[in-house]
């Protein structure tokens, strides 16, 4: 057994913390309160190879599988949730559902330029109706010729505003249910008929967009169906499943900045003639989140290793976003007590940290999920189904 | 033009504290890096590769066996070649003895045009690998460029001269020392970084592959002692309205013999 990182994701570490901390840490701040894409990071990130780390060179991507892409995740984490949601929405869950599924054409055609960052990616799943239910979609796609034919909304949806291209799924026979009565398309965003609707103004990660995707009779080409007919909904779920274990490493970023942080900060800050450091309710705390920082770290590191030797991996990845995201919580949540009222002031970093972190509860399957998907996973053997 | 960059790793000052007190220096974390002159002749080299004006790129270390890290990174970051330097007969040497080796295997790397490295390295500081170069193997030197340009024959550099600056143009072949600060180096491509220890290599060259002359081994320099510089003498501070703190500072300098 051998825990250590090979040589070239050390010096891959070290590049991608270097650039977080020069290029993306800068701007954290202002892209919150200016609520908007950072495009120029976006698009040095590209020239880098870090809009498709996991993607094999033949696609576009940087070879890195998905441990060079945890390790990105996490790296952005450290330092900027808002640019983690947009790198991840594009890659993770938008890009990664063509190279899954797509067939040779579709992955020179599509992920290429995703894996390159000459395009944006987004994954369309969530709907107004069907959020943790995500098998009760109505958006909805009819063969007409060579094409079919959307039309639907899709909502909360990640980079939507921003992408070229959508993975979008769609109902395409409602007798049949989720398996096989939904169908995953592929739908580039200046096709006539699909149009951005509104865009959320969220409490945190206002530095990534969340737009509503509106297809009014959107024709799509035949081509662009991905995956098997009629198998959409497992695209997705295979899909949504290696996007959790990157989702963990993400937090896992998010609480090692609030670790040192809150290391630093104990050592600096006197009160009754000492440093806070020397006090014993500053240690347990410190030392609590240390012990749930490093068991994350190595759930993350092993489910990406899992994921890239083609092992079964859904309830790893499950527990590696249930995991991180609490973490997250609780280590920046602890972070800010140790800062006191400074680290309440709209001035430091940590009251951003706090609100960007909350979402990680929420988004890509909520925590209560996350519980069902791993649950199911432990009764399966005994037969029983677990039911949402 | 064939480029050669001969660079250095060191260990990571930031992993590295220093008491005055125990005369000691402690070693907290042992990461070896990049050194920063090393890392500013590597980017010179990629803008003159980016302008077009290199064939071929070529990074050489003369080190230990964790060097090639170094090289690997070199390789990453866009040199097309890297030969690494290894032997226990290479462990003693000092700057004389690593000129002579390393200019033994430029010999049969047969000739670059332009030699690449930074004017002083992070560690150790004495700034002798260059000119030793230039000596052993009988190319012009510039010194401490700041800025470095070609028109594709010679090569305009800004150095440092005096307390000023000046323009210099030569002709290869040269051996050309760049300040550490005056090329911030690029991020390497994460593919390349991929490839640089997955795909491609480094050859690795022992005394027996050179032709050395081994009288040259044995290192000129002999290390009688070592010890902390002598402290600075603290600032004097002066209070008062600022008409007096003026004057009493113009009073200072002046006996100081520091202004006229």
């Amino acid at each position: 057994m051998d825990f250590s990182f090979p040589k070239e994701y050390e010096l891959f570490r070290r590049m991608v913390r270097d650039f977080c901390q020069n290029e993306v840490k800068p701007l954290a701040r202002a892209i919150d309160r200016e609520h908007r894409v950072p495009h120029e990071t976006i698009h040095k990130a590209a020239k880098l190879g870090l809009m498709g780390v996991p993607f094999p060179q033949k696609y576009g991507g940087m070879g890195g599988g998905e441990i060079g892409y945890c390790i990105l995740m996490e790296e952005l984490g450290r330092v900027c949730t808002s640019t983690t949601t947009v790198i991840g929405a594009h890659t993770g869950i938008g890009a990664m559902a063509i190279y899954l599924d797509g067939t040779e054409e579709q992955k020179q055609k599509f992920l290429v330029p995703l894996a390159q960052g000459s395009a944006i990616g987004a994954f369309g799943l969530t709907e107004a109706q069907a959020g943790s239910d995500a098998a009760a979609i109505k958006t909805n796609a009819v063969r007409d010729g060579d094409h079919f034919v959307l039309n639907g909304a899709k909502v909360f949806i990640t980079n939507g505003d921003i992408a070229d291209i959508i993975t979008v799924m769609a109902v395409t026979d409602p007798a049949l249910g989720a398996y096989g009565g939904i169908t995953a398309f592929i739908v580039e965003t200046d096709s006539p008929g699909f149009s951005i609707g509104s865009l959320e103004n969220k409490m945190g990660i206002r530095g990534s967009s969340t737009a509503e995707c509106v297809f009014q009779d959107v024709r799509v080409p035949k081509d662009n169906v991905l995956g098997q007919f009629g198998a959409g909904f497992l695209t997705f779920m295979r899909t949504l499943d290696i996007g959790r274990a990157s989702l963990g490493a993400g937090c896992l970023g998010g609480a090692r900045a609030a670790l040192e942080a809150s290391i630093e900060w104990a050592a600096a800050r006197e009160q009754f003639g000492a440093p806070i450091a020397t006090k014993q309710s500053v240690h347990f705390m410190i030392a609590d989140m240390a012990v749930e920082i490093e068991a994350l770290h190595s759930l993350v590191y092993r489910t990406a290793w899992m994921i890239d030797n083609r092992m079964p991996h859904t309830l790893e990845a499950a527990a590696c976003k249930l995991m991180g995201s609490e973490v997250a919580h609780r280590c920046i949540d602890k972070a800010l007590q140790i800062h006191g009222a400074l680290g309440y002031s709209r001035d430091h970093w940590l009251e951003l940290g706090w609100r960007d972190q909350r979402i990680a509860e929420i988004y890509e399957g909520t925590n209560e999920i996350q519980r069902i998907v791993i649950a199911a996973n432990l009764f399966r053997p005994y037969g029983l189904r677990v039911s949402s | 033009m064939k480029i050669l960059v001969p660079i250095k790793q060191i260990l990571d000052p930031s992993g590295l504290t220093f008491r005055r007190d125990k005369e000691r220096m402690f070693v907290n974390r042992e990461d070896y890096i990049l050194d920063p002159g090393s890392k500013a002749a590597l980017e010179a080299a990629l803008r003159l590769q980016d302008a077009g004006h290199v064939e071929t790129l070529i990074a050489i270390s003369l080190g230990p066996a964790r060097a090639d890290d170094a090289l690997r990174e070199a390789l990453a970051l866009g040199c097309d070649q890297a030969f690494l330097l290894c032997d226990p007969a290479f462990e003693a040497a000092d700057s004389s003895v690593a000129a002579c080796i390393l200019a033994a295997a430029i010999q049969k790397l047969e000739g670059p045009d332009l030699i690449l490295t930074g004017s002083r390295s992070g560690d150790t500081a004495l700034g002798q690998i260059g000119p030793r170069l230039a000596q052993a193997l009988g190319y012009g030197q510039i010194t401490d460029a700041w800025t470095l340009e070609s028109d594709g024959k010679a090569l305009q550099a800004t150095c440092r001269w005096g307390t000023g600056f000046a323009a210099v143009t030569a002709s290869p072949p040269l051996v050309i020392t760049v300040s550490p600060e005056a090329f911030p180096l690029r991020y390497a491509h994460g593919a390349r970084i991929m490839n640089a220890y997955r795909e491609w290599t480094v050859t690795t060259w022992e005394a027996a592959d050179l032709d050395l002359d081994p009288a040259a081994l044995a290192p000129k320099l002999v290390l009688r002692s070592e010890g902390f510089p002598a402290p600075f003498e603290r600032g004097e501070v002066f209070r008062g309205d600022p008409q007096d703190i003026g004057r009493d500072v113009v009073v200072a300098l002046r006996q100081q013999k520091l202004i006229p």
